[in-house]
């Protein structure tokens, strides 16, 4: 009897929770680069910027696979973007599966993009899963850096690497002379004060990396 | 530019001119103005020719205006006012005029050539260098001593100044250390652990002001850090102000204690041994520090008192006022109380000694847990991969891909509480000091197999570990009971010779008969050993003897040996109350007297009688020893 009423209570607490606006679903984003001469500045600035680093800025090394899931019978092409990202330095973490909305890049007085992100965690057969599901794999990468964190706001400095061999960790490419700067919280919607938070840790890092709404169509836009 | 609203503005020179002369009646005449040309006369006989080079450029311009002049008044008389300038000029052009024939002769090469005078060198008189250059030297150097002496006498008239310490060295110096920010006039800083992870609700916001009154002069500069300072406490410019809940010194008492029937006993909270109160004229630093400690002495028993009154344990913490009390064992009290004295709480300087100690290290390990739970307040791990959510536990983040049900989830959500924590420690001190104890004495009581017991060194606050060896003096290489005791919170474990795991409760006696067990097993067991080397043969040997009287606790353990001949046959018993007890007997005996029963000699083979051995009359150390000359003595030759 407690099984059958236990997917119930299940939904309802989602439910409930949606409700209430507490699950952390918008990414508040800021990116930037920095060249690879002046990469160690920039983490000696965030080493004394962020909060606990006595023990040394924490090191990532993920491996991405973007996917997408296209609507064939539709008559609009609808694309569903789906990554699963994975780390290579530690071995029991768990496969991340993430959706990425739409960003929203708002006007001037919004100091960050917003985006919907539902992220979740999950086994090694979920990239076995989306290819039964019908997803195709458009790209993958590989990021390598370090993450910060000061209070709500995760800061990640990571170089991207094309992929070269069958194996990640192989024949790694970088792609350019840079490394990517992120400045990123999760939170739930309508917090829209962390925006402001965020303006104001990344105007301390102002020389350095220009922390800015980047606008993805407006790129690809210059790149043609 | 609209000129019709702009006023008209005449500039002429003001009608100055020289008087000539005055009239009897006051009439002033005045010279008439010179003309345009007078005046420029006037001028260019101001021009001095001879300062030449720089002015080259305006003896054109005024050979222009010369010539101008002439082509004007042509008709001016010998002595017009251009003549001196005209002769300057006529000379000047002559001069141009020859050095232009020497430069074009020269340039031909033919009649002259410019060749470069050779300087005669200038007769110089070495001494008269020197002197003259020791002179510059010493008025250079006279300027130099003068400025440093200059410099000095400022900088330590700046030091007396500074004697009464600068309030702006002194605020550096505070704010190296403690957080502190302007609020409109006033500085306002925070001694509270809320940066370091502390939730606790209650502010620890205190003011900065400026030492209003006078100090004493010349007292030296203080030390930034007061661990070195003088008893006599230097003035110091900078005074802060604390809110008075957290003024005075504050500790957290601990103190394990047995049963007692008055539960609370009243003198606890005021303070009187501790360290001396605090006085208005202490240093910042200290004054803050203390400040600190009080307010983390009263999160920490905050949250104890939380803790205990929200925990459901079988025997009901109680938390009266400034006292926690928590029952660890049956019969033993562990209780917390918060201590805090005022500045000027001076009202009991003794209070009666307090009938347990206060334990520094249950104290310490209280502070330590607070310091942990704070630590672990800021230090979230980072998700991997790294576009994870920060905050939830690795193990949380696996819930997911493991499928962990309901349960688990809701394991992973508990976690101990402080005072949890702190009584499983205060458990484990007492279980500690109760195998303690009853190790010692049973070492005291019991003399013949030696007992010694070897604490680990590496433990934790609730586990640690004894090894117990038992053994005979000189006979130490035959045989050895070796025993390990893990002592836990409520329980104790330990490790017999043979591998064999006992627990046993929190009661002190399970353990006393536990090792009284293995000191008569030692003994029966040491015999044999040493029977084998001296030739005889066990015939049997039994730990848990069912014959006998019945031991109150426990069982007597005995063995059989007999003589390398088989003649002589000697009984071991062992009993935890009555102690060791030999008996010997002789097969056949030495004398035989044929009875109805027993007709031929034949039969004794089969075991004789057993006569008790006084152990307590013979020679030797101990049981072995004893036992070693017995069986020398009873081994025959034949």
């Amino acid at each position: 009897m407690s099984a059958h009423s236990a997917p119930g209570t299940a939904m309802d607490s989602l439910s409930a929770a949606l409700k209430c606006n507490i699950i952390p679903n918008q990414e508040y984003l800021l990116q930037g680069s920095v060249l690879d001469q002046y990469v160690e500045v920039l983490l000696h600035r965030l080493r004394g910027l962020c909060d606990n680093v006595d023990s040394g800025p924490e090191s990532f090394h993920d491996h991405e696979l973007c996917f997408t899931l296209r609507a064939a019978n539709t008559g609009t092409p609808m694309v569903l973007p789906l990554r699963v990202r994975r780390a290579l330095d530690v071995s029991d973490a768990p496969f991340q599966l993430r959706y990425v909305g739409q960003q929203e890049l708002g006007d001037k007085s919004r100091p960050t993009v917003v985006r919907s992100s539902i992220d979740m965690a999950c086994s090694s057969t979920i990239i076995d899963f989306l290819t039964e599901l019908g997803c195709r794999l458009d790209f993958e990468y590989i990021a390598r850096g370090y993450m910060f964190r000061k209070g709500r706001m995760k800061i990640t400095v990571s170089k991207i690497f094309k992929m070269g061999g069958s194996k990640p960790g192989e024949g790694v490419e970088a792609i350019s002379q840079s490394y990517l700067v992120e400045l990123s919280v999760l939170a739930p919607s309508g917090q829209d004060a962390i925006g402001e938070d965020m303006r104001i840790f990344a105007e301390q890092l102002r020389p350095l990396v220009q922390l800015e709404k980047i606008d993805y169509k407006r790129l690809g836009n210059m790149a043609m | 530019m609209s000129y019709n609203s702009s006023v008209n503005i005449s500039v002429e020179a003001p009608i100055e001119n020289q008087i000539q002369e005055i009239t009897y009646d006051g009439t002033e005449i005045y010279q008439p103005p010179l003309t345009l040309s007078e005046s420029l006369a006037k001028y260019a006989q101001k021009i001095d020719f001879s300062k030449t080079t720089e002015v080259d450029i305006k003896k054109e311009e005024a050979e222009e205006a010369k010539s101008d002049a002439d082509n004007k008044d042509a008709l001016q008389s010998s002595l017009w006012p251009w003549d001196s300038a005209r002769n300057k000029l006529r000379s000047a052009l002559q001069e141009v005029c020859v050095l232009a024939d020497v430069l074009a002769i020269a340039k031909d090469k033919r009649y002259l050539i410019l060749d470069s005078v050779q300087q005669e060198p200038l007769e110089t008189k070495p001494m008269v260098q020197i002197y003259a250059r020791k002179k510059a030297l010493q008025g250079a150097a006279n300027v130099l001593l003068t400025g440093a002496e200059k410099l000095k006498t400022s900088q330590n008239e700046a030091a007396r100044n500074r004697a009464t310490l600068d309030f702006h060295i002194e605020l550096l110096r505070l704010r190296q250390n403690w957080r502190l920010k302007k609020v409109s006039n006033t500085i306002i800083g925070d001694l509270s652990y809320r940066t370091a992870g502390s939730k606790y609700l209650q502010t620890g916001t205190f003011e900065v002001t400026k030492a209003e009154d006078e100090e004493k002069p010349g007292s030296p500069p203080t030390s930034p850090l007061p661990a070195g300072s003088a008893p006599s406490k230097p003035a110091s410019a900078l005074r802060v102000s604390i809110p008075s809940e957290l003024q005075g010194v504050a500790y957290i008492e601990v103190l394990c204690q047995k049963d007692q029937e008055d539960l609370c006993s009243a003198n606890i909270n005021l303070l009187g041994s501790g360290p001396p109160p605090s006085n208005p004229d202490m240093h910042w630093q200290q004054k803050l520090e203390a400040a600190q400690n009080v307010l983390f002495c009263k999160e920490l028993f905050n949250q104890l008192a939380k803790e205990a009154v929200q925990l459901q344990a079988p025997v009901p913490h109680m938390v009266v006022g400034n006292q926690i009390m928590a029952t660890v064992l049956p019969g033993i009290q562990l209780i917390i109380g918060l201590c805090h004295s005022t500045t000027g709480d001076k009202k009991q300087p003794n209070p009666p000694p307090a009938k347990s100690e206060h334990d520094h290290v249950l104290e310490h390990s209280l502070h330590q847990l607070l310091r942990e739970v704070h630590h672990r307040n800021t230090h979230h791990p980072f998700p991997h991969p790294a576009t994870g959510p920060l905050g939830p536990s690795k193990k949380r983040m696996m819930a997911g891909p493991m499928a962990a049900d309901r349960y688990e989830l809701l394991e992973m959500t508990k976690s101990e509480t402080l005072l949890e924590q702190i009584v499983k420690q205060a458990q484990h001190f007492i279980m500690r000091m109760r195998t303690e104890y009853v190790l010692d004495t049973i070492a005291k009581e019991v003399k013949d197999p030696l007992i010694s017991s070897h604490w680990n060194t590496l433990n934790s606050p609730t586990q640690s570990c004894v090894k117990i060896n038992i053994s005979t003096h000189g006979y130490d290489a035959l045989c050895r009971t070796p025993l390990v005791i893990h002592v836990g919170e409520k329980s104790l474990k330990c490790i017999c010779r043979d591998g064999k795991v006992m627990n046993m409760s929190y009661e002190p006696q399970e353990l006393r008969d536990l090792i009284f067990c293995h000191i008569n097993q030692h003994q029966i067991l040491a015999v044999q050993a040493l029977a084998k080397t001296m030739g005889w043969q066990a015939l049997g040997n039994s730990n848990h003897l069912g014959t006998g009287s019945v031991e109150p606790l426990g069982n007597a353990s005995s063995c059989l040996l007999s003589s390398p001949t088989g003649d002589r046959i000697i009984a071991v018993r062992c009993e935890p109350q009555a102690g060791t007890q030999v008996s010997v007997a002789h097969t056949p005996r030495t004398d035989f007297f044929p009875s109805r029963l027993v007709t031929e000699k034949k039969w004794e083979h089969l075991g004789g009688q057993f006569r008790d051995v006084r152990l307590e009359k013979m020679e030797g150390r101990n049981f072995l020893h004893k036992m070693e000359l017995l069986m020398a003595s009873l081994t025959s030759n034949s």
